[in-house]
């Protein structure tokens, strides 16, 4: 089933929350909507959920156009970051809700709620109510309770975001598994750029309510769009440093990088990531001079803090780096490794 | 000089010193003994005869005094019918007008907790206007009540459509809550003659009908301002996910969101009921005897050869009885209603 967003605004009063987001999600694709807190993708699954109206724009589910059809005839199921279980029935009861609403026969209920309880795992639970669960069965049981009606497409709002980080990745493989096996279309929001890469198919991001770059994981990692999406995606993040560019190199005080961008910038700004950065003597040439600022084990390797001028720059290094807090060093990264920004609109410059 | 500091402090803080501990406890038994003694003094004095009422007091049946059944055979056998309807009148009106209040009342607060209302002032003004104008047209120009409802109602109607998108200027959610409370603020005996008045226009005094409308009316307020807390807590995630499911407005009410009010529900049926059972001056504006509530048969005890401690002191025993059952089988939902209004979990 796909999902198509066109040009689709939302405004409260005089507050704009979201700027003519445009989208197509295709049928059994694991869409994320990732971005920072406040930057409208929550408010982007709700429209596509039928809680919020738009305000301008239309939504289609599978070529009909749903904008302003009623939440529970798009055939949509949703997670909420909250679980929204119902405390005071059982899970079964839980598990069953969507189906008692469309009057099912008892027994059929019955026999799919069991159906589904097996296949997240929670049959001993079916008596229980859920604030005798755990936090991660309670999400189970909203996972079940948006399976069994086995709906046109999953809506997911951060619904990882109260586990724990040892049980979120363990979830995050089960889900990444359940949405493979089932085949339905899902959007899910988040704002962890791990969750996004690790489950999507494809990422849209978004900053301020604004679209940012809608792409593959990969290509959002190698290929970012702007300065916001190279800073956002990264962990470690993506180092900045501030400079010019002029025929093929980027200057700045600390020293010269050769790229692969042929324009003139005044301002421009030098993105390289922790891992591409090649540590060399200081003042050599294609190098930045650079003062080792800390250490720090992260197991199979070190992170490297380096200041270059004012700004922080960080390295990967091997786990037994060996050198003094406060020694000189160079760094260096390969032209194609690099990546180059307007200072003033945040344009990646190709 | 330790051991005189040890008996005021104590070591750990969730504990009492032995000094602070003792004057808690005094104070908690005298204030128990204030409120207990009336309750016993009742239960004595009704099975007391008429000479043992006089002072001195005697406190201990069998050893100050010799008890007796004359008071309770008199309500009970003598008086009879006269005994029994007032109670079941109490028993009727009580528990309708409690059911009534509960349900509307909750319904408002929860559309209020729900929905943005915005009632425009210029209706509002409107629909204040001709119902004074109608009241007038009743009371001076002795025009029948029903005519003038209707006439009211269809200019209103009229109104509203002529003039309608002129009025801009509108209330809020806020507004109309602060108005419903309001109404409470009102001492009912500011109301007791107009409301008086208007029954006897329609014909109602004397009825069950009459005394149902009144409370409902007077203990609606009670029940939105103890709800409304109650619904703005319940997380709006299950309503849209039951919403999501597939359930309509009145399914998600009734079967998720008043649920999980329970201890709230109770908290205020109880409250009301309570004070639709002691109620006294309403009832005796609006009934003489065909709808004569309880709390009117103990103060009609007092006769003119003064008051007849015994015969009152069995009616006030019958008439807290039903109200002190149901709130010892309550209290648990009572503790949890008044003191925390959130739904965890």
């Amino acid at each position: 089933m796909t999902v198509v967003l066109d040009h689709i605004s939302k405004s409260f009063g005089f507050l704009t929350v979201l700027h003519e987001l445009s989208l197509s999600v295709q049928a059994g694709e694991f869409m994320v909507l990732l971005g920072p807190s406040g930057c409208g993708k929550t408010t982007a699954l709700r429209m596509i959920a039928g809680l919020e109206t738009v305000t301008s724009g239309r939504i289609a589910i599978d070529g009909r156009d749903v904008t302003d059809v009623a939440p529970k005839n798009r055939d949509i199921a949703m997670v909420f970051q909250s679980y929204a279980l119902y405390p005071h029935m059982t899970v079964a009861e839980n598990i069953a809700y969507p189906l008692v609403i469309r009057r099912g026969a008892r027994a059929d209920i019955d026999r799919q709620v069991r159906d589904v309880a097996a296949q997240v795992q929670l049959d001993p639970y079916l008596d229980r109510y859920p604030r005798q669960l755990s936090g991660g069965q309670r999400q189970r049981v909203a996972l079940a309770r948006a399976i069994i009606r086995r709906p046109a497409v999953f809506l997911m709002d951060e619904p990882l975001s109260n586990l724990d980080a040892k049980l979120r990745g363990h979830m995050r493989a089960e889900l990444k598994h359940m949405q493979h096996a089932l085949g339905i279309t899902t959007i899910y929001v988040t704002h962890d750029q791990v969750e996004a890469m690790t489950l999507a198919h494809r990422v849209a991001v978004l900053n301020k309510g604004r679209p940012q770059q809608i792409d593959t994981p990969r290509q959002i990692y190698e290929d970012p769009a702007n300065l916001f999406v190279a800073g956002f995606i990264g962990s470690p993040p993506m180092n900045f440093v501030d400079g010019a560019l002029a025929d093929g190199l980027f200057e700045c005080a600390a020293g010269r990088l050769p790229t692969v961008v042929q324009s003139h910038q005044a301002k421009a700004v030098l993105g390289i990531r922790p891992e591409d950065c090649r540590l060399t003597a200081p003042g050599e040439a294609g190098s930045l001079r650079a003062t080792i600022y800390s250490i720090e084990l992260i197991g199979d390797h070190a992170l490297l803090t380096c200041r270059i001028g004012g700004q922080s720059i960080a390295v990967k290094v091997e786990k037994d780096f060996s050198r003094e807090i406060g020694a000189e060093i160079g760094i260096a990264a390969a032209p194609e490794r690099t990546y180059l920004f307007d200072a003033a609109s945040g344009q990646r410059l190709r | 000089m330790s051991r005189w500091r040890g008996l005021f402090e104590s070591r750990r803080f969730g504990e009492l010193a032995p000094i602070p501990k003792f004057i808690c406890y005094a104070l908690l038994a005298l204030w128990s003994i204030i409120v207990l003694f009336p309750l016993y003094w009742v239960l004595v004095t009704s099975f007391k005869e008429p000479v043992d009422v006089a002072y001195p007091p005697k406190f201990l049946p069998f050893i100050d005094f010799q008890p007796s059944l004359h008071a309770w055979h008199y309500i009970f056998v003598d008086l009879g019918n006269d005994t029994f309807r007032p109670y079941a009148n109490s028993l009727i009106v009580a528990s309708v007008s409690t059911l009534l209040a509960v349900l509307i009342g909750s319904m408002a607060a929860y559309a209020l907790s729900r929905i943005e209302y915005k009632p425009k002032l210029g209706s509002i003004i409107g629909f204040i206007l001709l119902l004074a104008l109608a009241i007038v047209a009743v009371v001076h120009w002795q025009v029948d009540w029903r005519l003038a409802v209707i006439v009211a109602v269809v200019l209103f109607l009229l109104l509203l459509r002529a003039f309608g998108r002129y009025f801009r200027r509108h209330l809020g959610n806020g507004d109309i809550l602060f108005w419903i409370i309001s109404q409470r603020i009102l001492p009912p005996v500011v109301a007791a003659i107009p409301i008086y008045v208007m029954f006897q226009k329609v014909g109602l005094l004397d009825t069950h009908l009459a005394l149902i409308i009144t409370y409902t009316t007077v203990n609606l307020p009670i029940v939105v301002w103890l709800m409304y807390d109650f619904f703005a807590a319940i997380p709006r995630d299950l309503e849209e996910s039951a919403q999501l499911d597939g359930a309509s407005r009145y399914r998600i009410f009734v079967g998720i969101v008043l649920p999980l009010a329970k201890p709230g529900l109770i908290a205020a049926s109880l409250l009301v009921l309570i004070l639709a059972w002691n109620e006294y001056l309403l009832a005796l504006f609006l009934s003489t005897a065909k709808a004569q509530t309880i709390p009117l048969l103990v103060a009609a005890q007092n006769a003119t050869r003064g008051p007849q401690w015994w015969y009152m002191s069995v009616l006030i025993i019958i008439m807290i009885a039903p109200v002190v059952v149901l709130t010892i089988i309550l209290q648990k939902y009572i503790a949890r209603g008044l003191l925390l209004g959130a739904v965890k979990g």
